[in-house]
């Protein structure tokens, strides 16, 4: 059971290992990048022994310091200095201290295997912490912290100020589209969706002469469009360009929204299963 | 060349009596930070003609030359991470070399400077490192800040009389910022200003606690600017931490996302004006401080400007930081207005949340704009209207903390890139040019503007945005342009991906 259980979560968690270690080029580091196997072999250790002080994260809670923030974790080389205080524990500096030997930290008695494993994992925390990207949250962001709207309210505001029925229908296109998107991809996209069609332009030349076809180049000096199996490019200042723009309506609709529309919109299509 | 700083400087009054500034000595060609050159070989009527003179890709090293070279001497000086490279600045050719692997982050290398026959530049690990410009010789270095905490320099240091002042780059481990002046003999460092306050000193009430203040951010990676007569040295700062999450730091964050006025002998601060006041969406405001000498409501006036990355255009006084104008140059929705110090009240309705918050902004970034005392425009490279969905993701685990963005932004719109010309008495844009690219920008007395516009190479009528020249080399410019003359003939650089370009006038 255990060993099924480490098998399971190494091969759940490795995929989130390896990216950072990827990255290692742009960043510090420490002389290598943490092995992703040795990360994942280190975690069940640390959150077991440390994770109730440190955080699971190393970010630290009220008994125990932020590790993510120490000198000695960041700037410890070879893992000598921190295995050091892994095996000693640190002196209570008031009486008492907070573990039951009276220490402020209790020792760990790792073999030397185990401890390089918990230190991988600390190192892979660190970076973690550091170069994480501002980016959109993960997919599996908690559905419960979107769901903050009322669903009637957004079902009116579909079929009321947003005009969204316009174009859109709870039984054809939006049908099961909760069940299609993570909660919180679907959040952003019903705002913003990604493109499914080109931009289109009607081009009216210096002549008089009128050109449809799909956009590809729009510019201050360049229009170029594709058009009958042609790609086909004009001086942008000698030509007029009418362009059309499948998502006009969503671009147009993004400073209508009020504060409690958009996590209403959201209650509303995430009925939509 | 001291002598020409200061007559460049009072451009508005000598302006027939200004010898044309021959070099590119430093990253903005003068600590005036206004990009703005005497040089008028090439010009509105002629420029048209602008042909290649000599192209330089570096053969080892990089794949985007983001660093804006200077010329000193008829030598070209230019970086990328790790890498500095001396080339022949009238036929591009090289004449040496200097390469110094390190590790750290490398996601740009902006330059070097220059001071009596030596280079200065930073790395990826935070060293500030010396070498002999003659030869690339390395005559010494010595670390500015701790890599293993994320510490990394991109910006060359500023040359302020006979000290090299050096801010810092990176936030990763919830650092702080700071600048030092640094002897450019020995490297010894003679001041020490930080981003945030001491404990207990004027500013910190701006934090709910130590904790929090020691682990601020503000870090200062983008070049500021110097006025010898006031000896002030002006910089702005970088965000606060954690960069999205601003409940763990209640209050206006001194002295982050602010604009500092410091002594250049000593580093102490003589004045400050905040653009985002606990800033929440990563808008610092770290963007070149431009110095203008000119009329405010018909009184003359020593000035700053700043057109911020929070979308919002600053003119001070830059004796007395007593605010003079400031104005919206794009629409956002994070803003109530502005306070009695003239700076934007920040809406906390649209701070990150854990739902998801609907922001608007627009601003600009690292990319430098330009002033010219000829127009009394203000050029500059911005982002208009740009939608997002902000998320406050701290806490999702024991421990509050996540990582040091303490959440998440995911982008709806882009916004619409443009080059906005703003009248710096009004703010308001006199022109504007669409499909502008994230690249920097240099103004002339021979009338012209060039930067990169719809990834072409592009020189500008400054008085109207009409484009007079282009070319396509095959993509938007990755540095900033700067013109210099050597040999009676007048130069522009600029660089796209991996290689410098240079143009002149036919013979």
């Amino acid at each position: 059971m255990k060993i099924r259980l480490a098998v399971q979560l190494c091969i759940g968690v490795v995929g989130l290992a390896a990216p950072l270690a990827a990255q290692g080029s742009r960043w510090w580091s420490w002389p290598a990048d943490p092995d992703p196997q040795a990360v994942e072999r280190g975690r069940p250790e640390f959150v077991r022994s440390c994770g109730r002080c440190h955080a699971d994260n190393l970010t630290g809670t009220a008994k125990g310091p932020n590790l993510i923030r120490t000198a000695r974790l960041r700037k410890d080389a070879d893992g000598t200095a921190v295995a050091a205080v892994v095996r000693a524990g640190i002196p209570a500096r008031t009486a008492g201290g907070s573990a039951a030997d009276g220490k402020a930290m209790p020792s760990f008695q790792l073999a030397d295997e185990a401890m390089s494993d918990l230190i991988a994992y600390m190192r892979w925390a660190v970076q973690k912490y550091d170069r994480v990207s501002p980016g959109a949250p993960p997919d599996d962001y908690p559905v419960e912290r979107l769901l903050t709207g009322n669903a009637a309210a957004g079902k009116a505001f579909f079929n009321g100020a947003g005009g969204c029925n316009a174009c859109h229908s709870p039984t054809g296109d939006l049908a099961g589209i909760a069940k299609k998107y993570p909660p919180v991809f679907l959040q952003a996209r019903f705002l913003m969706p990604r493109p499914t069609k080109p931009r289109t332009a009607d081009v009216t030349l210096p002549s008089g002469e009128k050109v449809s076809g799909e956009l590809k180049v729009l510019n201050t000096y360049d229009v170029t469009l594709v058009s009958g199996g042609k790609t086909l490019t004009w001086p942008a200042e000698q030509v007029k360009v009418d362009v059309h723009d499948p998502l006009a309506p969503h671009r147009a609709l993004l400073p209508k929204y009020k504060d409690d529309d958009v996590h209403n919109m959201f209650a509303y299509l995430w009925t939509l299963q | 060349m001291k002598n020409t700083y200061v007559l460049a400087l009072n451009f508005f009054v000598l302006a027939t009596n200004v010898p044309a500034q021959t070099q590119w000595p430093s990253l903005n060609g003068d600590e005036s930070g206004r990009r703005y050159s005497t040089l008028k070989q090439i010009n509105v009527q002629n420029a048209a003609k602008l042909a290649p003179a000599w192209k330089f890709k570096p053969a080892t090293g990089a794949t985007v030359v983001k660093g804006t070279p200077i010329v000193v001497d008829g030598v070209l000086y230019f970086t990328v991470p790790d890498h500095v490279w001396a080339v022949n600045a009238a036929t591009g050719k090289e004449i040496w070399h200097f390469n110094r692997p390190s590790r750290g982050d490398r996601i740009a290398n902006r330059g070097v400077a220059y001071y009596k026959g030596k280079l200065y530049f930073g790395t990826p690990d935070a060293h500030l490192v010396c070498l002999r410009a003659d030869n690339g010789r390395k005559l010494w270095e010595t670390p500015m800040a701790d890599v293993h905490f994320g510490y990394y320099m991109s910006n060359p240091p500023m040359v302020v009389k006979d000290k090299l002042i050096v801010g810092i780059s990176g936030d990763a481990g919830d650092v702080t910022g700071f600048l030092k002046a640094v002897d450019p003999e020995s490297g010894k460092v003679l001041w020490t200003w930080t981003s945030v306050p001491k404990w207990g000193e004027p500013g910190s009430e701006t934090w709910p606690s130590q904790e929090a203040l020691l682990h601020g951010g503000g870090t200062t990676w983008v070049q500021g600017s110097y006025d010898p007569e006031l000896n002030l040295i002006y910089w702005g700062t970088g965000n606060p931490h954690p960069v999205l999450n601003g409940r763990d730091r209640a209050g206006s964050n001194l002295y982050t996302c602010s604009i500092v006025a410091l002594n250049a002998d000593t580093g102490k601060l003589v004045w400050y004006f905040q653009p985002s006041p606990h800033d929440t969406t990563d808008r610092d405001a770290t963007e070149s401080v431009v110095l203008i000498d000119g009329v405010f409501r018909g009184q003359p006036r020593k000035m700053l400007a700043q057109a911020s990355r929070n979308g919002y255009f600053f003119l001070l006084d830059r004796k007395t930081g007593d605010h003079l104008l400031t104005t919206s140059f794009g629409p956002q929705n994070w803003s109530l207005g502005l306070n009695k110090r003239g700076e934007p009240i920040p809406d906390p309705k649209r701070d990150p949340s854990p739902a998801g918050t609907l922001l608007q902004g627009s601003g600009t970034n690292w990319w430098v704009p330009s002033f010219s005392p000829a127009t009394g425009m203000f050029y500059v490279n911005a982002n208009i209207g740009v939608w997002s969905l902000t998320y406050l993701t701290n806490g999702a685990v024991q421990g509050g903390l996540d990582d040091h963005q303490g959440g998440r932004e995911s982008a709806l719109s882009p916004g619409d890139p443009a080059l906005l010309a703003l009248d710096y008495q009004t703010g308001e844009v006199r022109w504007r040019v669409g499909y502008g690219n994230p690249a920097g920008i240099l103004t002339t007395a021979g009338g012209l503007l060039f930067t990169s516009n719809s990834n072409y190479l592009v020189a500008m009528d400054q008085t109207n945005g009409k484009t007079v020249w282009k070319t396509n080399v095959g993509g938007p410019a990755s540095n900033a342009p700067i013109t210099y003359e050597v040999g009676g003939k007048q130069y522009v650089v600029m660089s796209v991906r991996d290689t410098l370009y240079s143009f002149v006038l036919p013979e």
